[in-house]
């Protein structure tokens, strides 16, 4: 039987033309009849692959549609006799092709394509509309001798096409179907053949039919096979150049229902498929609107269509708000500064949806706004999802997400499309609808939002809340989001809240990109609230305004984003100037000050001093009820100060430190006459001690001193006017020493800190420093001696700082008022720490025993205090040389005698070997009377470990030093 | 400078450096205050009580301006921008009285580095142009500044760093008329980005009177200014600078120096005539092409420091050091007559300008704040608290969309308020 295939194939492939064409009468339609019949009863129930493959070619070539190019073309007249011819068989044809297409998969994938090409290379000719359009009104009769025959001939009129058309319709959709789901790949290729062949040619006949071709079009752009995706998207580009869509009504039609159709069934179908599925859902719906291009408003403009396509999309998209990490998450304010702009670009937050998780699925609904925003009428769609905005709590967020890539499609950023579109909207429309749609996300309802619990803060947003309740009568809005004048804060709200505003600032973002350079305009009402949000404490929204400040750097063409500050420091200054007058109502003017600082240098600080000032001058005018937040602001900008200005500062304050070491540790070759030079000065010194000396000495030593610090005083606060920061800290410094004594102990904790910031900014300019701290001493007495443990501690840093400068200030003070104090409460919580267990290390006691241990070595070396009382000193610290001591507690007493050998090695030497004494000292020569200590030969005890590690400390500096040595022998 | 009293510089300062320093650290020695008097914008004042009596009037009115503030500074709640005791009653949506926060100006421009002495809007033109605002500051530089980006454009220097007191636009903003301290009124040439003095007139005046604009034909304009005679006013013809008349009080009338000027005529193309407050307190109405006193009005017991008039109404109002506003108004008969005062509270209006809509009227205080008052009643509307020293000068805009008109504030603290009260009303 192949075989005759075969020759019938061969037979009809070398007859030429016009012999050809001779066969085609009407007289011969038995004859081709049977032919056909018999090919078709053969393709389909044949068992053999081969013989219905070659049965197929076979029939392809008898309707003369051969593969090979050897053929003449039919010119139009042939054409149409022969679809005329061709009629008679389409059913039968198409029948038994359809059932071949459907049939089992076992079939093997070569049939089944053969089939499909028979399938639309028949329907194509038969049903073209060029034929169609050509055949006349009526019948044409034929001879009556071949009226039998003419029975059997079909007029091709509109009532046979259009019946004709609703048979197709159904064994389309079964072909449709069965095949775009077929395993092998060139099925579905042969498919994206048959739509194309079918759209090309029957694009009127066949309309109706189009709703399921255009879905298994679309459907297959996104196929796995590369292969298929190609050509799909080959075709697909094909009709969009042709401006098929544009100019077929019909299709167009096609095209909106069925994008309607999905609209509605897109929740559901998002929410019950699988991730493929969803890809595959989302890529029709972007696939239909790509292919209506700028037909799309024709669908926009139907509200019931705009309304299912925004209320789909709001569905959609909706947030996974139930993660609590977000909350949790803090910046605090301290986050270090960042680096240069390049370590900020970075991507943004990923977001989870309640519906969907892979990526894909989201960047998919990207490009469907994005399409829409590139095709569509951006004020209808801005306008329609900026009420949607306002309209409900629930689909704000998704309303901003959306609106956020209507705008990056109308400006074309990142768009895949077909086909360009015609008119590019303006800058001014873009402009125009930037503008509605930030003023939309920075009013205040849509921006204060609650994000966490801290009690301080949500005191502000209910001020907030009243204020703008009573303000305006926008209420409805407001009162949408937040529903009750106390809302119930929960972490889902909270959360929700974040991620609105982390949307919106990414909206932000998004808009400079789409203004570019334009968006320098918008910048004066924008950068304040993007700022403002730079410096919140939940870090989510912190770091999503940091890419957003990165965003608008690189939009508007600013380096880094210090320079995007310092030349808008106007703006912000401006902004932050008018907050702070209702520093009630708009807490965050802090905040924002806080992260200009912290992102820029010291060249911002003559652009802000002004508003610093202001600051200040708002600080005095409220003392009472706003000094937290003011301390908050003047924190840090000192922060900002030391960090500009301090390290000039130090870099001296270490440069002296190291010329006191090196003249204190400088290795010292002791001759004897030196030595004789020692015992004379001793003697002396003995005298003065015993008043052998008369009283003139004495005062003399006391005015020098004096005389020494007065000629700088108030000579050089004439002369050199303070640089601006160290005037700043100066103004601060004044106000800190009024909050020193505030009722609030955590104002008087900021204060502290503050004073201590000062302190360190000022310590170059000593003459301004020492008024300033004799002003602050009562004050800073009070708090170091009677106040709460944690004051005591801050009280003690402060101290510390303030003695790295003020040395021979505090001397006297620091004797008088404080070291009584501090060594009896050292003396007296000793016997406590002794006891006490392992937990004894987390209180608050232990802390500042271990903070004083720590500082008050460095403190007697700094202020060169006198001998009795380091004898003070020393005796309170060596109770915690005691092995029952806590291990951290002797560690730090060891340093205070650290600190004690480097200025009397000698007193200290005597001290320790009192207690503990290892070695006997035996007189150089028998003249002198042998040594005795009370230390020495005594029993192991508690104290014997610290101090012989002590004194063997002593031992190794002392051999850098012979000069003490001379007492001592060398060990036997 | 010829500052005839170095006089009232002592008694001058006794209240007020006590007073008013209640906290701060930055304790100006006296020395350091009396010279600073040197510098226009109290030179301005003092030089205008130089020779007359009660020279320590402004101070006195401090004094008792002081105690006000420094309580509040003290401790309880500062009712910042509140109303005048016994003024609050008419409050109409400006200021709620205390569920509101205080009105806020719209914007601030900073970067004059010196005390603002005048300003001026040119905001009439069409879409694309910019609205404009001039400011004339003490360091002799007048700012062009950019409404849109609220920046500033140009920074014109013409008077020798001397302190600019009085800036006007002849038509549009490209033609700029500018007076300052160097005694020259200089005309600009501002179009396509130039910046140059295309003619100036040399007064001879060391007065700060404001010289006055008045445009009398297309191409055509009539000004006012202070002569070098202490007494006189000159009216000049412009561009082409040509004397129109002096305007000399009869002998023994002792007004004292010119100290503001208002040319105004009924109707376009009818007689201009002009009103003089003088340091004595009166207001003169002189015709200008007799060269005669129409009329002569006593309003106030201190020099008139500012004055305008409402041409419509027939009515003017003038502010003086004391704690007065004179309200008056002009008969048919060409007579000025008493309409009514209005006390206030804290001494001292630098300027006053009705808006041009005549609805409502603004005043600059020396008590650092503005006030807005309903012209027709002169009912308070609204104090204006945002500045941190001495107001000078107060201007409307002239904007063809009411919505975006915008009152504009100089003050000594260098810094220029914007608010915009046509909408909030």
């Amino acid at each position: 039987m192949c075989s005759r295939d075969c020759a019938l194939r061969t037979l009809l492939h070398s007859a030429h033309g016009d012999v050809v064409l001779s066969l085609y009468q009407p007289a011969t339609l038995p004859l081709l009849g049977f032919a056909v019949s018999s090919l078709l009863g053969l393709a389909e129930h044949e068992k053999a692959k081969q013989i219905k493959i070659s049965a197929l070619k076979c029939l392809q070539v008898l309707v003369l549609q051969c593969d090979c190019q050897e053929h003449r073309c039919l010119d139009a007249d042939e054409a149409q006799r022969c679809g005329d011819l061709f009629a008679s068989f389409l059913p039968g044809i198409s029948i038994t092709l359809s059932r071949v297409i459907t049939g089992d998969l076992k079939q093997g994938h070569k049939p089944t394509v053969s089939a499909i090409r028979l399938f639309y290379l028949i329907v194509g000719l038969v049903m073209a509309d060029a034929q169609l359009a050509r055949v006349p009104k009526n019948k044409e009769k034929l001879p009556v001798e071949q009226s039998r025959i003419s029975e059997l001939m079909v007029h091709r009129g509109p009532d046979w096409s259009k019946s004709t058309a609703e048979k197709l319709l159904l064994l389309l959709r079964k072909i449709v179907e069965s095949s775009s789901v077929h395993p092998h790949w060139k099925v579905r290729l042969e498919l994206v053949e048959l739509v194309q062949h079918l759209l090309q040619n029957c694009s009127r006949s066949l309309v109706d039919s189009f709703s399921h071709l255009l879905k298994a079009l679309v459907g297959l752009v996104n196929d796995e096979n590369p292969e298929v995706q190609r050509r799909c998207q080959e075709v697909l580009q094909g009709m969009a150049e042709q401006g098929m869509v544009a100019q077929n009504r019909a299709l167009a039609d096609v095209l909106s229902e069925n994008l309607h159709s999905l609209a509605t069934a897109l929740p559901r179908l998002i929410n019950t498929q699988d991730d493929t599925g969803k890809v595959s859902t989302l890529s029709l719906l972007l696939g239909y609107l790509k292919l209506l291009g700028p037909k799309i408003n024709f669908v926009l403009n139907s509200t019931s269509h705009l309304q299912r396509l925004s209320k789909a999309l709001m569905q959609v998209l909706e947030l996974d708000v139930t993660d609590v990490k977000i909350v949790e998450e803090r910046g605090g304010g301290s986050a270090s500064p960042c680096g240069p702009a390049g370590s900020l670009a970075r991507r943004w937050q990923r977001k989870y949806f309640r519906f969907f998780t892979e990526e894909k699925v989201f960047q998919l609904l990207q490009q469907v706004c994005r399409v829409l925003g590139y095709y569509g009428n951006l004020y209808l769609l801005v306008d329609h999802f900026t009420a949607l905005y306002s309209e409900s709590g629930m689909y704000r967020k998704q309303a901003a997400m959306v609106l956020n890539e209507l705008l990056a499609g109308a400006a074309g950023m990142g768009v895949d499309v077909l086909r360009e579109r015609e008119v590019s909207p303006n800058v001014d429309d873009l402009k125009g609808s930037v503008t509605s749609v930030l003023d939309e996300y920075t009013d205040q309802a849509n921006w204060y939002l609650v994000t966490s619990i801290d009690a301080e803060e949500i005191s502000h947003e209910h001020s907030v809340q009243h204020s703008k309740l009573s303000a305006r009568p926008r209420g409805a809005c407001s009162s949408v989001l937040l529903p009750s004048p106390e809302p119930p804060a929960t972490t889902r709200t909270m959360n929700s809240n974040i991620w609105q505003i982390c949307i919106q600032l990414e909206g932000i973002g998004c808009f400079a990109a789409v203004l570019g350079r334009e968006f320098r305009l918008l910048l004066l009402s924008t950068l304040y609230p993007v700022l403002e949000k730079a410096g919140d404490k939940t870090l989510l929204i912190s770091e999503t305004a940091l890419g957003t400040l990165a965003d608008i750097c690189e939009a508007c063409g600013y380096d880094s984003v210090q320079s995007l500050i310092n030349e808008n420091s106007d703006y912000l200054v401006n902004g932050i100037s008018l907050n702070l007058r209702q520093l009630v109502h708009q807490p965050h003017a802090s905040q924002v000050l806080d992260t200009m600082l912290r992102h820029s240098d010291a060249s911002l600080l003559p652009l802000v001093e002004d508003v610093i000032q202001d600051v200040l001058a708002a600080l005095d005018q409220s003392y009472n009820h706003q000094a937290p937040t003011f301390l908050r602001v003047l924190h840090s900008v000192m922060t900002a100060l030391v960090r500009w200005f301090g390290s000039s500062c130090g870099e001296e304050l270490q440069a002296a430190e190291g010329q006191s070491r090196t003249l204190s540790l400088g290795p010292q070759v002791v001759t004897g006459q030196e030595l004789q030079q020692f015992f004379l000065d001793y003697v002396r010194q003995k005298q003065i001690a015993e008043g052998d000396l008369p009283d003139t000495d004495e005062e003399a030593d006391e005015v020098q001193p004096c005389a020494k610090l007065d000629p700088n005083g108030p000579d050089t606060e004439g002369e050199a006017p303070l640089p601006s920061h160290a005037q700043l800290a100066k103004d601060t410094m004044e106000r800190c020493i009024h909050l020193l004594s505030d009722g609030n102990l955590r104002v008087r904790l900021q204060a502290l800190d503050v004073l201590e910031l000062c302190v360190t900014v000022l310590h170059p300019h000593g003459n301004h420093l020492l008024p300033l701290a004799h002003r602050a001493w009562p004050a800073l007495v009070t708090r170091l001696i009677s106040d709460d443990p944690l004051a005591v501690l801050r009280a003690f840093k402060v101290l510390c700082t303030l003695a790295q400068r003020c040395g021979d200030f505090l001397r006297q003070r620091f004797s008088r008022d404080v070291l009584p104090a501090l060594t009896s409460s050292l003396r007296s919580q000793a016997p406590a720490s002794a006891r006490a267990g392992p937990i004894y290390s987390h209180t608050l006691a232990f802390k500042l025993q271990l903070a004083v241990l720590q500082g008050l070595g460095a403190l007697c070396q700094r202020l060169d205090m006198g001998e009795s009382d380091l004898n003070k000193v020393a005796d309170a610290c060596l109770i915690y040389l005691s092995a029952k001591q806590p291990m951290k507690l002797q560690e730090a007493a060891q340093s205070v005698f650290l600190h004690l050998m480097h200025m009397d090695p000698d007193s200290t030497w005597l001290l320790l070997s009192e207690i503990c004494c290892p070695d006997r000292y035996r007189p150089p020569h028998a003249s002198l009377q042998p040594v005795q200590l009370p230390g020495m030969g005594r029993q192991r005890d508690e104290f014997t470990d610290n101090i012989l590690g002590l004194l063997e400390q002593l031992q190794q500096w002392e051999s850098v030093e012979p000069w003490a040595g001379a007492h001592q022998d060398p060990p036997p | 400078m010829r500052l005839r009293g170095g006089v009232a510089t002592a008694t001058a300062e006794r209240p007020r450096a006590s007073a008013r320093r209640v906290r701060g650290g930055r304790h100006s020695p006296r020395g350091a205050r009396a010279r600073e008097t040197v510098i226009p914008c109290h030179g301005r004042q003092r030089a205008a009580y130089g020779g007359c009596r009660a020279g320590d009037r402004r101070c006195s009115g401090y004094a008792e301006f002081v105690p006000a503030r420094a309580a509040s500074r003290g401790g309880k709640t500062p009712p910042v921008g509140r109303m005048l005791e016994g003024e609050v009653a008419s409050v109409s949506g400006v200021i709620a009285r205390m569920a509101l926060p205080p009105p806020d100006p719209q914007f601030v421009l900073r970067g004059t580095s010196a005390a603002v002495h005048t300003l001026h809007f040119s905001c009439g033109g069409q879409e694309p142009d910019v609205p404009i605002l001039f400011s004339g500051s003490e360091n002799g530089f007048i700012h062009v500044w950019n409404l849109k980006t609220h920046r500033v454009d140009a920074a014109l220097d013409g008077h020798g760093r001397k302190s600019v007191y009085c800036v006007q636009t002849m038509g549009g903003k490209e033609a700029l008329l500018s007076q300052g301290r160097d005694q020259r009124i200089c005309m600009w040439d501002l179009a396509e980005g130039r910046t140059s003095v295309t003619d100036s007139v040399f007064t001879e005046n060391v007065g700060f009177c404001r010289c006055s604009l008045l445009k009398v034909a297309q191409g055509r304009w009539l000004m006012a200014m202070a002569a070098k005679a202490t007494d006189e006013v000159q009216v000049l013809e412009l561009p082409s600078k040509t004397s129109v008349c002096t305007l000399k009080p009869e002998v023994g009338a002792k007004l004292g120096m010119p100290m503001c000027l208002k040319l105004w005529q009924l109707s376009c193309g009818s007689q201009p005539l002009l009103l003089a407050g003088y340091e004595d307190g009166s207001v003169v109405l002189w015709n200008l092409s007799t060269g005669k006193a129409l009329s002569q009005l006593v309003c106030h017991q201190e020099p008139v420091m500012s004055l305008d008039f409402d041409s419509e109404k027939a009515k003017g109002i003038s502010g003086s050091s004391e704690k007065v506003l004179s309200i008056w108004s002009l008969n048919e008969q060409q007579n000025l007559q008493v309409y009514k005062t209005h006390k206030l509270v804290n001494a001292g209006i630098s300027d006053i300008t009705i808006r041009p809509d005549k609805k409502i009227l603004a005043t600059a205080g020396w008590d650092h704040r503005m006030r807005i008052f309903g012209w027709k009643k002169l009912k308070p509307l609204a104090v204006l608290d945002y500045h941190t020293a001495t107001v000078h000068c107060v201007s409307f805009s002239d904007h063809k969309n009411p919505s975006e008109r915008l009152l504009a504030a100089g003050s000594k603290d260098q810094r220029i308020s914007i608010w915009s009260i046509y909408t909030q009303t």
